[in-house]
């Protein structure tokens, strides 16, 4: 008997009733997506179901959100589908930008699927489809109002919706597309060695283009008064992929102008090419890509003391690092920001998109000058409310628990230590680069000074999270922070730093500006020495 | 069975696997032994289709491992060292996921879950009820050893299998690899507990630094090499001795 022979298996029963590999993966997929990776809970029915929760009210807000194209009423279709699908490209891309490297390239998952007999392209689909229904879910949320205000359109009616709903698809297709192709490109092009830097590196580009187009169209449609339309005039729309989607809605809903019908041809063509490239002609670069993640490669290593190491030890750090455990929680967190492919892929393309607003209102100068300069102080000041907030998860959260067997009272020091690693490396940076914009476009002139509110309040912004010892950095499961909510963080934030750029800007057109900045320093300082206190009061809560 | 012809595995300069060459027949139970970076788990993992190897050949019940990948998977079992799960899923669902993947029916797949929960000491209701994440390290091991066995593969590999097992689960499953090999099963067993491969293992296989050290039945090897047991053995052979005088130095340093 041949070997192969004396190997089969014995014949199993029917397999009529069998789901599919695909059926199975796309299963379990969206479970893990719904109920997170790691799971506290200790049975099913207790099990925490934040993830989800948290899904729902992010599409609620999302609903909500989109009922602002209520005040589009009476607008063409294409103006209306302009907006709606600018926003809806930032939302997708932001949520496929954020997830696509956990869903995609999850190190962990190697050892339990990767000796299956699974087809890489098999499994590509099963993450790809999860990722489409989650971004359908997102986008149907937003444009729920929007399909309404279609059907009041002046060249709207019954098609609208159909052909909006049809476009939406088309567009969460062709963004999950995109950053797939994007990884494997890179993994082609780059080898597999550097695909955890690069993962990195596209997400953030991903994000950052998805925001900047979404920003770019709504902003044009104010400069042409809200009626835009279709016409030959705007040829070069077609530069800006929302833009071809608003021409496929206008083709077939509204007013079916000729380049309406290009635009339609380009989103169905080039989501076409997409999709080919990334699920059919570079899948297998997929499978190239799981097996790296599974291959330590050890790196040379340079001799010599590490630069941070170096760093801590010379003033100022030293005397601002001087309580040791405010020092190794600083390392800590700087080797994660450095190295750590989780928190690199969760905190680089989570904070990137959130800094082009500021960037587009400093651009903008006609009018916007003042209120630009004023808008990026204020803005700069979320860095390190986000940064915190992002390094509180981890996979390897459990890790933490090392926290608490030390002999500490409780998390001040290990908080302060990441809040110092953010404001250094994160915070800092994005200041000078700011400030080097004003400069830049304003000159070295009295409009700098506008930064100022903005700045004096980061050490109240960096302490707010670490509040009740809740920002413990590495210490939460990442689905208790899960990023499709992350769109809405950025709608807070906009609200908040728009308020605190209006009052600066009051006060500057007033004359009242440095009076202001004299009241706020008092009042920073004193909410900055009570926050402190109380950080330091907060024992460790028991861990269940 | 299992053909292994210079099998080599590189990853940048650092050679894991070097050009190893390895016949396993059926129904044999393998020890695959090393101390830690030896090369072992990268050897199980080029042969599961994890990894792709830098260069050489294997077959694997017939199929060669780059020309036949899915066939090969579909051959083999595997119990990895880190024994990862998918947390958030229950016990049931895990395996009837896995089970899936196998394209084994629902029904079987229950009536092979109910026979290894007997087998394991496992109620249902645990595996109903309760995540994957609350599991204690050896429950999770067993769901682990389950998901390798559910779609009955010829070839078996397991890599630290015992790690987290109770006394009796452990007892329990060198009689099942035993039992299994009677079948015609081949079992390649990599652990750093001699005492256990020595007693299980028809072979012993041991390497370092990716290269083949000595090949062939435990208590021949012991008796050609005159060192009494395996554990003496390893270490003559991958540079563990002195061990003791490294101990007294490790001490010293809290001495002072």
């Amino acid at each position: 008997m041949s070997d192969t022979a004396a190997a089969k298996p014995p014949l199993l029963p029917s397999r009529m009733s069998a789901p599919t590999p695909r059926q199975a993966l796309r299963r379990l997929f969206m479970t893990l997506f719904l109920r997170g990776r790691g799971a506290r809970g200790l049975n099913l029915k207790s099990a925490p179901k934040t993830v989800s929760q948290k899904l729902l009210l992010t599409l609620l807000f999302y609903g909500l959100f989109g009922c602002v194209t209520f005040t589009m009423v009476g607008q063409p279709v294409f103006a209306l589908a302009v907006y709606l699908h600018a926003m809806t490209f930032a939302f997708l891309g932001m949520f496929v930008a954020s997830s696509a490297g956990e869903i995609l390239f999850n190190k962990e998952e190697g050892d339990i699927l990767l000796h299956r007999p699974i087809d890489p392209r098999t499994m590509l689909w099963s993450k790809i489809r999860v990722m489409i229904e989650i971004s359908l879910w997102v986008a149907g949320a937003f444009n729920l109002a929007g399909l309404l205000t279609g059907l009041a359109s002046p060249d709207g009616g019954w098609r609208f919706p159909l052909a909006h709903a049809v476009s939406t698809t088309l567009e969460a297709l062709f963004c999950t597309g995109c950053v797939v192709l994007l990884y494997q490109l890179c993994l082609r092009w780059f080898g597999r060695e550097q695909l955890e830097g690069l993962m990195t590196t596209t997400q953030v580009l991903v994000a950052v283009a998805a925001v900047a187009c979404s920003q770019i169209l709504p902003r044009l449609m104010f400069r042409y008064g809200h009626t835009l339309t279709a016409s030959e005039n705007s040829w070069w729309m077609a530069l800006v992929p929302p833009a071809w989607f608003a021409g496929f809605d206008d083709a077939f809903g509204g007013s079916a102008a000729p380049i309406s019908w290009i635009f339609a041809a380009i989103a169905v063509g080039v989501t076409v090419i997409v999709l080919w490239l990334a699920f059919g002609k570079l899948a297998h670069d997929y499978e190239a890509g799981l097996q790296a993640l599974n291959q330590t490669v050890r790196k040379q290593k340079k001799r010599g003391r590490r630069w941070v190491d170096w760093m801590v030890n010379v003033p100022p750090f030293r005397w601002w690092m001087r309580d040791p455990v405010s020092r190794t929680s600083f390392l800590l967190i700087t080797a994660y920001l450095v190295r750590d492919r989780d928190v690199k892929l969760r905190v680089y393309p989570g904070i990137a998109p959130m800094l082009i607003l500021p960037f587009i209102f400093l651009f903008q100068r006609s009018g916007m000058g003042n209120f630009g300069v004023a808008f990026s102080g204020a803005y700069l000041g979320m860095i390190p409310l986000f940064g915190l907030n992002i390094l509180k998860y981890s996979q390897q959260w459990q890790a933490s628990d090392i926290f608490r067997m030390a002999p500490v009272c409780g998390p001040a020091g290990v908080c302060n230590g990441a809040r110092r690693a953010v404001l250094l490396f994160l915070t800092i940076p994005m200041l000078f680069a700011m400030t080097a914009v004003v400069a830049l476009l304003y000159g070295l002139n009295s409009h700098i000074f506008l930064l100022l509110p903005g700045i004096l309040a980061l050490p109240v912004y960096s302490l707010v999270p670490a509040l009740l010892g809740k920002a413990v950095p590495l210490s939460s499961p990442i689905e208790e922070g899960k990023s499709a909510g992350r769109g809405l963080n950025m709608i807070g934030v906009m609200v908040i730093s728009t308020a605190l750029s209006g009052v600066a800007l009051l006060s500057w057109s007033q004359g009242w500006f440095w009076e202001l900045l004299l009241a706020e320093a008092p009042i920073v300082i004193g909410l900055y020495v009570g926050m402190r206190f109380a950080l330091e009061k907060v024992r460790w809560q028991s861990a269940e | 069975m299992i053909s292994i012809n210079q099998l080599t595995k590189r990853f940048g300069a650092q050679v894991a696997v070097d050009a190893l060459s390895l016949e396993i027949p059926g129904g044999q139970i393998v020890g695959f032994l090393g101390p830690n970076g030896a090369g072992k788990s990268t050897t199980l993992r080029m042969l599961t289709g994890m990894i792709q190897p830098t260069s050489g050949s294997a077959t694997i019940c017939g199929f060669d491992l780059q020309r036949d990948i899915i066939e090969v998977k579909r051959h083999v079992g595997f119990v990895p060292e880190s024994g990862a799960v998918f947390e958030s899923l229950t016990g049931l669902e895990y395996l009837e996921m896995v089970a899936a993947l196998y394209g084994i029916p629902p029904d079987a797949a229950r009536a092979r879950i109910e026979q290894f929960i007997a087998f394991f000491d496992l109620s249902f209701e645990t595996l109903t009820d309760k995540l994957l994440g609350a599991y204690s390290k050896g429950m999770r091991r067993k769901v682990v050893i389950t998901s390798a066995l559910l779609h009955n593969p010829p070839v078996v590999f397991f890599d630290e299998p015992l790690d987290g097992l109770d006394a009796n689960a452990a007892v329990g499953f060198k009689a099942l690899i035993q039992t299994l090999a009677r079948e015609g099963k081949t079992i390649v067993y990599s652990s750093h507990i001699l005492d256990v491969v020595e007693r299980v293992c028809h072979r012993v296989i041991i390497i370092d630094k990716g290269k083949l050290l000595v090949d062939g039945r435990p208590d021949e090897l012991v008796a050609t090499h005159n060192s009494g047991t395996l554990e003496k053995l390893f270490t003559q052979l991958t540079g563990g001795a002195e061990l003791e005088q490294r101990a007294e130095d490790f001490a010293k340093t809290f001495r002072s």
